[in-house]
């Protein structure tokens, strides 16, 4: 499933694909129904998840992007956090922060 | 002490220890004794003196304890195991003279070159007693030398009790074997050393020696029982199973009693600081402890656990005093009450704040540990900047498996059974063991 790239690269079509993968495993771990479509909210109101959930999320992500990039990105940190325009608000968002991430 | 030497006379022919696969009765410990006695002599070991012995469980070993003890000595006991990294206990312990237990029981002095000046130490030698340093395992940072008065903590052996064959699983530093070994000792009983403390010559020598009572910890209760030795050896001799040291997961407990349904489970407490306290389970299969007994007095404040113990130590070498101003040692031990009965839930310092939350590692692990293919597990904590902090585990595999599935497996499984800030979002397997040579749990 996922694509081994050299050079760190990784599109943000195969980063939502990575996020999509792990809302399945959080859904089947926390029997939710989270859906994968790149505008579901992931935190806020709207969301399924609670703060707890984002966290096991997240986790999830970051191993996966490390596996298919080899690079060892920490997603949620105090940079994160202090962004005007938080970046846990949707899949998009998230994939396009992480994206930043593995480019950087 | 001279009690001690009284009793030896009056258990004369009953054997007092089988060393190497050899019996040594009472007396023979008594001419040991007069050895040790000529040894500090010839070798001028003075009153007070901070002497450090090195050893295990062997005849010449209580010779000498007992002759140092007479000689109103600081004693300083190690294990052979002791590390390059522990040497400084040497130091801060400030040992002027070291003796060294070989394994054949030959023994040999050496000059450490300490001051052994301390005002601890002298205020020992101010009463005219001997004294004992332990040390705490380090685990949570720096080792601490504890300096207690030996002759107060002799005092307890005076009482005769029903002595039980008892294997002396427990190591000969710290106080769950050095109790082991003078409560035999004081009720005429054989010392049953050990030196292989891995489950099949555990079980080999239960059987062997018709052992009654095994002192150990729930890191090798876990491990006896995954091993499953215990089907291939008569282990029916067994009356008492004690554990101690650090928190027995339920799960463990359990299982323990399934496989030895007519065995007493007892939970036991005891300290570095203050020794072993008297202790009475609720029933074999419960955590729930009534702990105290003569000489000690407890009292909860916050959620803790304190002591108040007339053998406690008179303080540390190097740390500052534990005790409150009106003589209460904190043990930083959460527990729960239930009128006599206190559960122990944990070290304060162990327990991991989840987003305001508590989180007890040992109640996570006694969870993790009844999924199938875990050997062992530790669970810790990961600063996170959401939550604060995040619940990690650590597992040993039995068998190798897919990681991903082995996550996913433990998370649903821990979903299931607990509230949900106390379940693991990070996973990690390794293969290294995850105890040390106490067979105690390393945490992080």
């Amino acid at each position: 499933m996922f694509i081994k790239t050299t050079d760190n690269m990784i599109t943000k079509d195969e980063i939502i694909e990575i996020i999509f993968n792990s809302i399945d495993e959080i859904n089947e771990q926390n029997r939710s129904s989270i859906p994968k479509e790149a505008s579901t909210t992931l935190f806020g109101s709207q969301s399924e998840l609670d703060s707890l959930g984002l966290v096991h999320l997240i986790t999830s992500i970051e191993e996966k992007t490390e596996e298919a990039t080899g690079k060892n990105i920490t997603i949620a940190d105090e940079k994160a956090m202090s962004l005007s325009y938080s970046p846990f608000k949707t899949v998009e968002t998230l994939a396009n922060y992480i994206k930043t991430l593995v480019d950087a | 002490m001279s009690f001690l030497l009284e009793k030896f006379e009056e258990y004369a022919e009953l054997p007092a220890i089988i060393f190497l696969g050899k019996t040594f009765n009472y007396r023979d410990l008594l001419v040991k004794y007069a050895e040790a006695e000529e040894f500090i002599g010839d070798k001028n070991i003075k009153e007070g003196e901070v002497v450090s012995l090195t050893s295990d469980f062997t005849p010449n070993t209580i010779a000498l304890i007992l002759a140092l003890v007479n000689n109103n000595n600081i004693i300083v006991p190690f294990t052979y195991s002791l590390k390059e990294t522990e040497e400084i206990k040497f130091d801060i312990a400030k040992v002027q003279k070291s003796i060294f237990v070989n394994a054949d029981d030959c023994y040999t002095l050496e000059e450490k070159g300490g001051t052994g000046e301390h005002e601890l130490y002298a205020t020992i030698r101010g009463r005219n007693n001997p004294g004992l340093v332990l040390f705490t395992s380090g685990t949570s940072g720096f080792p601490k030398g504890a300096v207690h008065d030996f002759s107060k903590l002799l005092e307890k052996f005076k009482t005769v009790r029903r002595s039980m064959r008892t294997v002396n699983f427990l190591l000969f530093d710290h106080w769950g074997g050095l109790n082991t070994m003078f409560h035999t000792l004081s009720n005429g009983g054989a010392v049953l050393t050990l030196k292989d403390r891995r489950p099949q010559p555990v079980c080999a020598f239960i059987e062997k020696h018709k052992i009654e009572l095994l002192p150990a910890s729930p890191t090798f209760l876990n491990l006896l029982l995954m091993s499953e030795e215990y089907r291939n050896y008569d282990l029916s001799s067994l009356q008492v199973i004690s554990y101690g040291t650090e928190p027995m997961p339920s799960s463990t407990l359990e299982r323990l009693k399934k496989v030895f349904p007519t065995v007493k489970l007892q939970q036991t407490y005891g300290l570095i600081e203050l020794g072993v306290l008297r202790s009475k389970s609720k029933s074999d299969d419960s955590l729930w402890v009534k702990i105290g007994g003569e000489g000690y007095q407890t009292r909860i404040i916050d959620n803790l656990l304190e002591i108040k113990a007339e053998s406690a130590m008179l303080g540390y070498l190097n740390a500052p005093s534990p005790f409150t101003q009106d003589g209460w040692f904190r043990t930083n031990d959460e527990v729960e009450v239930d009128g006599e009965y206190i559960k122990i839930l944990g070290r304060k310092s162990e327990i991991i704040n989840v987003g305001g939350e508590k989180v007890y590692p040992a109640e996570v692990e006694s969870v993790i540990q009844e999924i199938n293919n875990v050997a062992e597990v530790t669970v810790y904590a990961e600063k996170n900047p959401i939550m604060g902090n995040i619940v990690c585990a650590k597992v040993r595999l039995i068998e190798e498996e897919d990681k991903k599935a082995f996550t996913v497996r433990l998370k649903s499984y821990c979903n299931q059974k607990l509230a949900s800030f106390k379940v693991p979002v990070k996973v990690s397997i390794e293969n290294e063991q995850q105890y040390n040579e106490r067979f105690k749990k390393k945490r992080v």
